[in-house]
């Protein structure tokens, strides 16, 4: 079985997110890059497949990111994951999530695949949208925010179970399928030392745009980000003080309707 | 020569050849283990026996230990009687009195009279420790460990009277004076004037006891006295360097797909020949806070276990050619997980043992296997040790924000400054906990104040690796110290501070390992440098009592245990009570060895097991010397519900003793 999991490179969660001065992405300077949280449930479940299924199994990691990706990549690769294809190219800086899906599809096509496991959204700018987009792109089915997930007992479908209020919700699939994985699914492994000194000699496959065939950047045009702007300073905290109770809430209702022009 | 002789002569060349035969089997067994080098300065390792093997040292730092110290004392006279006997029966007319002269021969009569008599009773109250006053260290799940001890017993009891009723006979007969024989002379009443075949007697005696000798001689190495054979050896190739240091581990093989120890054969041989030095006396287990608060460990049971391990793998690995055969994995038949990651590498256990064996060392070698080869370790683990990789340090903290602590505080950081005397090592607690960070700007405050010419390192400073070291994470560790070493070695200083013993003993021991040995000094050894030198004014507080607290690492790993009281002793207004458990003998606080970090769901929590301790003899206050001590003692304190007492560490306390003034 032709397992592809899907991995994004992003801030880590401790790291102080600031905005470029340029307003076109954040400073990275200071910043320490991870696998996305909810990807790494993806890596776990994409290998306990094959380990289960044994034989000619493999799991190939995808990842669209600058090159600094490649230690991310080798991480997985250290987990366990048997390959991988890094969608490195100058033009793919910041894409939108419909350019990203439509260039991982196209390199997973080219790959083959029987099944996708990925996070349900990247911990970075959480928009969640590019596992539907790689659904859409390649006609599969796509389930999302998994909390478990098997094979039926023939191999032929997926059952995959997830939370909703009040209960749990089980689902069946065709496959090929690509599936979300949400936290609470499995506990991602941690590398062992034999797998990261294996990880090192690992293949990992660099294609650009061109080499995925692609002339000019898909889907441009359909979203793009304009800006990002910090946060507006936080306010400063001033303590009304009065003698008597009632005349601090007074005087707060004054500077609530007059300072704050709130009320 | 009497037909006596000649089948004594052949009984016993018989069992020194089988002897013989069985100590080969065993150094083979001990070889299969890898190499280890380092066993020089003989001049010390012969002191260390004569202190350890004829003085008993350790063994006698226990009142118990004098019934073993008579036990050991008493065999040896009691074996010069039986040379002397053997060679009776072999050498007509031999004796020592006929070699030495009879004041000589009289001296060892008299002694081996005395101490077997006080050998009886020291095996008499063993038997009864053993079975009415079943001492914590003598407990163990292994009824087989206990029975082996009083058989052992017995059979030495047997020995004494035989010898007795020897001598007695002799003294009837006339070949043995009297008077260097009071106990002897005494027993003699029981043979005078009877109607029996004295010579007979005397004879059955003599080849039961002889017997038994060669029995023992044959027994010994398969029974716990093994410990008679490998002590000594152990105690001469014993560590003379710093306690507990951790081997280095090599990474550079790429191909290897196994790192740490999962079965004896990963051992070294000197740790193997460990498990033969082992008296089962469990004064290890005894001191262990892990066994002592009903966790699964005991360093006891483990060497015991191990020991019936490698009983029972020896035959298989002996026969095979070489490596080619598996050996069976030691977790988790022999020691379990839950053994081996209760420990909190205190040491406690291997300050106790007589024999020098190392159990933190075991321990930590199999935590490797498990963490690095396997991935298997407690859930919670996984979390420390990425964040660890990510943000160097163990709490999820952004790394940026390391030197948060110090701002507005004007603390000189290394890279502005290049050069200076003292490196201010922060550590993580001191950066990120925030009692750890109240002690960094006590600390700093007092530098200022002494105008100490120091630095920190800011956020260039990471983790030292001490904590992912003993957690087994060795890979984990060599990257964190390899990257702190490359720091440290950009700038220009003399000597490091630190106010953890973690950080302490790891810059101490293990950098040089690494190649990197700079002068360590721990704040309490510091500060009271600047008070002697007239640098810092001692100061006073108001009527304050309270107790030290030792940490693991600063007092039995690194023998600080005078500074810190001195330096709280010149603070006014200090009584300074102690501990019933302190100095080299501290009881942990449960933070070490990576169980800071870990859940402690079985048995009684550590940290209240001290706190507890702390109430019943109502020290008072408590001051520690290291951040994570203070951390434990204060949930300690908390789940106890106690909120009148404080917990100190000493910068604070001196930082106290200022702003009273």
């Amino acid at each position: 079985m032709k397992i592809i999991v899907l991995l994004k490179r992003v801030p880590d969660t401790e790291a102080k997110i600031l905005i470029n001065q340029e307003g076109t992405g954040i400073r990275k300077d200071g910043v320490k890059f991870v696998i996305n949280t909810y990807d790494e449930y993806g890596i776990e479940e994409g290998l306990k497949l094959k380990e289960k299924l044994g034989g000619d199994s493999k799991v190939t990691v995808f990842c669209l990111g600058p090159e600094e990706s490649t230690e991310v990549i080798r991480t997985a690769l250290a987990m366990g994951a048997d390959d991988a294809v890094h969608i490195c190219d100058p033009a793919l800086e910041s894409p939108a999530p419909f350019t990203t899906s439509a260039v991982l599809a196209k390199a997973i096509k080219d790959e083959g695949f029987d099944i996708i496991f990925c996070g349900k959204q990247g911990i970075d700018d959480d928009t969640a949208q590019v596992q539907g987009g790689i659904a859409e792109a390649l006609g599969i089915p796509q389930v999302n925010i998994a909390s478990s997930f098997e094979l039926s007992e023939d191999g032929s479908r997926a059952l995959i179970g997830r939370r909703i209020e009040g209960g749990n919700e089980k689902i069946e699939s065709a496959l090929p399928v690509i599936v979300t994985c949400d936290k609470g699914i499995n506990e991602p492994r941690y590398a062992s030392l034999p797998g990261i000194m294996k990880a090192k000699k690992k293949e990992i496959r660099t294609r650009t745009l061109a080499d995925l065939g692609f002339d000019e950047m898909p889907a441009a045009g359909r979203s793009k980000i304009l800006k990002w702007l910090p946060l507006p300073k936080g306010g400063e905290c001033r303590m009304v003080e009065a003698e008597e109770v009632s005349d601090a809430v007074k005087e707060l209702a004054r500077l609530l309707r007059e300072e704050a022009k709130i009320i | 020569m009497t037909v006596e002789g000649i089948v004594l002569v052949v009984l016993f060349a018989a069992t020194l050849v089988v002897f013989g035969f069985v100590v080969r089997m065993l150094i083979r067994t001990l070889l299969l283990g890898k190499p280890q080098g380092g066993f020089g300065d003989p001049l010390r390792r012969f002191w260390s026996v004569i202190v350890h093997v004829a003085g008993q040292a350790r063994v006698l730092s226990q009142p118990a230990g004098l019934g073993h110290f008579l036990i050991f004392w008493g065999f040896i006279f009691i074996t010069l009687g039986t040379i002397e006997h053997m060679l009776g029966m072999i050498i007509p007319g031999f004796s020592y009195t006929a070699i030495f002269g009879s004041a000589v021969a009289g001296w060892i009569s008299l002694l081996q009279d005395l101490l077997a008599l006080l050998v009886l009773f020291a095996i008499i109250y063993s038997l009864y420790r053993r079975f009415i006053i079943r001492p914590v260290r003598l407990k163990i799940d292994d009824p087989a460990a206990r029975n082996e001890a009083v058989f052992i017993l017995s059979l030495i009891f047997i020995l004494i009277l035989l010898m007795y009723c020897i001598k007695a006979i002799g003294i009837v007969e006339g070949t043995i004076d009297e008077s260097y024989a009071p106990v002897s002379r005494i027993v003699s009443g029981l043979f005078e004037g009877r109607d029996i075949d004295l010579g007979l007697m005397e004879s059955v005696f003599a080849w039961i006891h002889h017997l038994i000798i060669f029995f023992f001689l044959l027994y010994v190495p398969f029974s716990k006295h093994i410990h008679i054979l490998g002590a000594i050896p152990n105690i001469y190739l014993r560590n003379l360097g710093p306690m507990g240091t951790l081997s280095r581990m090599d990474f550079e093989d790429e191909t290897a797909d196994k790192f740490g120890n999962s079965e004896l054969r990963d051992f070294t041989w000197k740790q193997l020949l460990d498990l033969y030095a082992c008296t089962e006396c469990g004064r290890c287990q005894a001191a262990c806070p892990a066994f002592l608060t009903d966790k699964p460990l005991s360093p006891f049971r483990m060497i015991h276990r191990m020991r019936g391990h490698l009983t029972d793998e020896r035959k298989r690995l002996l026969n095979s050619a070489g490596d080619d055969i598996e050996g069976t994995p030691i977790i988790p038949e022999t020691v379990t997980e839950d053994e081996i990651w209760a420990c909190t590498t205190c040491g406690a256990c291997m300050q106790e043992c007589p024999p020098f064996i190392e159990h933190v060392q075991k321990i930590v070698d199999l935590r490797r296997y498990l963490v690095m080869t396997e991935s298997r370790f407690p859930s919670e683990m996984q979390p420390v040790f990425k964040n660890m990789e990510v943000n160097y340090n163990p709490w999820s903290m952004g790394y940026s924000t390391r030197a948060d602590w110090a701002e507005g505080l004007d603390i000189p950081l290394a890279s502005e400054k290049k050069e200076f005397d003292v490196l201010f090592w922060v550590g993580c607690s001191g950066s990120f906990d925030a009692r750890g960070q109240n002690i960094s700007r006590a600390l700093s405050s007092l530098l200022k104040k002494a105008e100490v010419d120091f630095a920190i390192l800011g956020t260039e400073e990471i983790c030292c690796g001490e904590t992912a070291r003993r957690m087994g994470n060795e890979y984990l560790a060599q990257t964190l110290i390899e990257a702190n070493i490359e720091t440290m070695k950009k700038y220009s200083f003399n000597r490091i501070l630190t106010f953890c013993p973690h950080g302490l003993n790891t810059f101490r021991v293990e950098y040089p390992q690494f190649g990197f040995e700079r002068p360590v000094i721990h704040h309490s050894e510091f500060l009271l440098e600047l008070v002697r030198e007239g640098r810092l004014p001692a100061g006073a507080v108001e009527i304050k009592k309270g107790a030290y607290h030792d940490s693991c690492y600063l007092g039995r790993y690194n023998d600080i245990i005078d500074q810190p009281r001195e330096l709280i002793k010149m603070i006014d207004g200090v009584s300074l009570s102690e501990f019933g458990r302190h100095g080299k003998r501290s009881f942990c606080c449960g933070a070490g060895g990576g169980r800071m970090w870990m859940e402690e769901d079985i048995g009684k929590r550590i940290n209240e097991e001290r706190v507890d301790e702390s109430l019943e003899l109502g020290v008072g206050d408590i001051f520690t010397a290291c951040p994570f001590c203070l951390t434990m003692f204060e949930d300690g304190l908390k789940s106890r519900n106690i909120e009148n007492i404080k917990v100190l560490d000493i910068a604070e306390l001196m930082v106290e003793a200022y702003s009273a003034e």
